[in-house]
């Protein structure tokens, strides 16, 4: 005790602080850190989850890089992210900004948005999934027969699948994008609005050369978040292509599913963590050109 | 001409009537002062001369034409803003310029009105410059660069200089008058600060609840009040008021006293409050003492000292000198000069003259 009275109060202070701190730190450590690093030292070896773990090289990188999957698979990710984020932003703002401006059942509204979001993503898959079969049982096909249009095959073609997967995954990620641009929206003062009022410019302008400047950390930090989103999407894919997972031919497959295949199905733990380890290095690359060019320019 | 007219002006919110038929007539290059407590309408007032608030009844006129239904950019007006309301992620001369956007100049038209803008504010070095590199009193001089550029009929400042400083506002508020001798379109300025209002002011619009109390130039408004909350409002300290009944031709006090009524006839037994300003009431000499009572608190200014003296179970607050004054707890006699003083009907409040 006489050790701690000895202390300075900034000394005691940082006692204190490292003395909390010290229990997410070791939760962070062992759960977290230990595993991501032992991942990173298994990509370079090769183990089937019984055998011992033997030391590869570099082989799982060369045969990753060689495998013609591989690449369908990496050009599939960015589509998610490249189709996804774009999208789900422009109708989240689109949404959201006049939302704002609607006083009629606004908390009703705002809850409807937000539902699917709250919604099991499993759920909701085998919901489109059903939505998008042929007549007489899909939703949307029996909707465009009875206006005379011919079936499309929604799930089953190579073209269609990937954006059929990519529409439920927009629309659960919704509700929680319009939540949050809102709230941007409310931060604006009301006399920025006011002053551009009375300055007599059009409507245009003031959303152009006020309001989406004004959001722009609003708009950083759901571009960032929806990438990592669509980077990591799987449970949509994995549940409307149960038959087939990633199908048809490879052409829905992202590289979250095709880790899982590898690790659990083909029980290939090494050639798994070095997919694993590539995944993280493209959230890492995306999200930090993000930040660089997204920030203050 | 830009003079601009209120005409039985009412604003309404569903079922609360927030301004009663208000009438001002402004002529052209005036400053006109708004001065009231919170929620006296003086903001709303000048909200909807801006286009920012619709008129519930009556008729706004800015240069002769009724402006009710016109949109702000066509009323020909300026607003500064109590936040300034100047966008963050601008430069100065494009917060300046945003004010030129809907104009019909050329580029280097509005260029050069930036520029010149610039200059009278003394800010031509700034106009690279960020909002966020800019002290309070140069933001507040590019929201006030961004209302001159458009050379209005008519100026609104809506409390501009309660975000400054203490030191600060009392330089913008010079800053300002000398602009408007400069430039002299009509300003509209909202404060609840009475020293702005009387030291800006060519004339004061004094409000409450939605009523005008009082027009008048700073001169009229502090010392012929129209009734006591004008008498109180302006000034500080405020003005003592003594309750008393007249009695022979003087006021009879309320708990002992009595002070001659010279400056007004008013019929026997009338309730009336005395009105005395601090300043007019100060320590006796020989023979003509009016108050007696004790000091209770003595606040040194430097120049003079304020004496909060207990008399008859109420306080009153008398002007001692700046050297030697009494101390609290003192005994002391007080004289006023009957003729500075004014009479009020006790019920109504009204000044009697």
């Amino acid at each position: 005790m006489s050790f701690y009275r000895a202390l300075s109060i900034r000394q005691k202070r940082t006692l204190w602080a490292w003395g909390f701190l010290a229990v997410p730190i070791i939760f962070y450590v062992v759960i977290r850190f230990y595993p991501t690093g032992n991942a990173m030292v298994l990509s370079f070896q090769s183990w089937n989850l019984l055998g011992d773990r033997e030391w590869a090289g570099l082989a799982n990188y060369r045969v990753l890089f060689s495998d013609p999957v591989f690449w369908q698979v990496f050009w599939n990710t960015f589509k998610y992210l490249l189709i996804g984020t774009p999208i789900s932003l422009v109708i989240s703002f689109f949404i959201a900004y006049h939302l704002d401006k609607v006083r009629f059942a606004h908390g009703f509204l705002r809850a409807l948005y937000f539902l699917p979001f709250m919604t099991s993503a499993v759920a909701m898959a085998w919901v489109w999934r059903w939505f998008y079969q042929g007549v007489p049982i899909g939703l949307f096909n029996n909707m465009l027969a009875s206006v005379g249009i011919g079936q499309v095959e929604f799930l089953n073609s190579t073209t269609n699948a990937l954006p059929s997967i990519l529409a439920p995954a927009v629309w659960a990620g919704l509700g929680f994008q319009v939540i949050i641009f809102m709230a941007g929206l409310r931060a604006i003062p009301r006399s920025y609005y006011e002053a551009a009022e009375i300055d007599g410019v059009s409507k245009w302008t003031v959303l152009w050369e006020i309001t989406i400047p004004l959001l722009r950390p609003t708009i950083v930090f759901i571009v960032v978040f929806s990438s990592i989103g669509f980077l990591r999407i799987f449970d949509h894919v994995f549940n409307m292509t149960t038959n087939n997972p990633g199908g048809p031919l490879n052409s829905t497959k992202p590289l979250v599913l095709m880790i899982y295949e590898t690790a659990f199905r083909s029980f290939d733990m090494g050639y798994a963590a070095a997919q694993t380890v590539v995944l993280f290095l493209i959230l890492l690359v995306v999200s930090l050109i993000q930040l660089r060019i997204l920030r203050d320019s | 001409m830009s003079d601009l007219a209120l005409r039985n002006l009412v604003k309404s919110y569903d079922k609360t009537q927030v301004l009663h038929s208000i009438n001002l007539d402004v002529a052209d290059g005036e400053f006109v002062v708004f001065v009231g407590p919170s929620g006296c309408g003086k903001s709303t007032t000048l909200r909807m001369i801006a286009g920012l608030e619709e008129v519930t009844s009556g008729e706004i006129e800015i240069g002769g034409r009724v402006v009710n239904n016109l949109e702000p950019k066509e009323r020909d007006i300026a607003m500064v803003f109590q936040n300034y309301a100047i966008y963050p992620h601008m430069t100065v001369r494009k917060n300046i310029g945003f004010g030129l956007r809907s104009s019909k100049l050329s580029k280097p038209e509005k260029e050069a009105r930036i520029d010149e803008v610039a200059g009278i504010l003394g800010m031509t070095d700034l106009l690279a410059r960020k909002p966020a590199q800019l002290s309070g009193g140069q933001r507040q001089r590019v929201a006030i660069g961004r209302a001159m550029v458009r050379d209005p009929a008519v100026f609104l400042f809506d409390e501009p200089l309660s975000n400054l400083d203490a030191q600060l506002r009392t330089q913008m508020r010079l800053e300002i008058k000398k602009l408007h001798r400069r430039v002299g379109n009509t300003i509209i300025f909202v404060t609840h600060d009475q020293v702005e209002a009387m030291t800006m002011a060519d004339r004061i619009v004094i409000m409450k609840d939605g009523h005008i109390q009082q027009v008048g130039t700073p001169d009229e408004v502090y010392h012929k009040p129209a009734n006591t909350f004008v008498a109180q409002f302006i000034g500080a300290p405020s003005m003592n008021l003594l309750e008393g009944t007249v009695e022979d031709g003087a006021v009879s006090l309320t708990g002992g006293g009595s002070v001659p009524l010279t400056q007004v006839k008013v019929a026997e037994g009338r309730a009336v409050k005395l009105g005395v300003r601090p300043e007019d009431l100060h320590l006796a000499t020989e023979g003509d003492t009016l108050f007696e009572g004790e000091v209770s608190v003595a606040e040194p200014l430097g120049a003079e000292t304020l004496l909060y003296v207990t008399l008859a179970g109420r306080e009153i607050i008398a002007t001692g000198p700046g050297r030697n004054p009494p101390k609290a707890g003192d005994h002391v006699r007080l004289s006023a000069d009957p003729a500075q003083m004014h009479v009020f009907d006790a019920e109504t409040g009204a000044v009697i003259a």
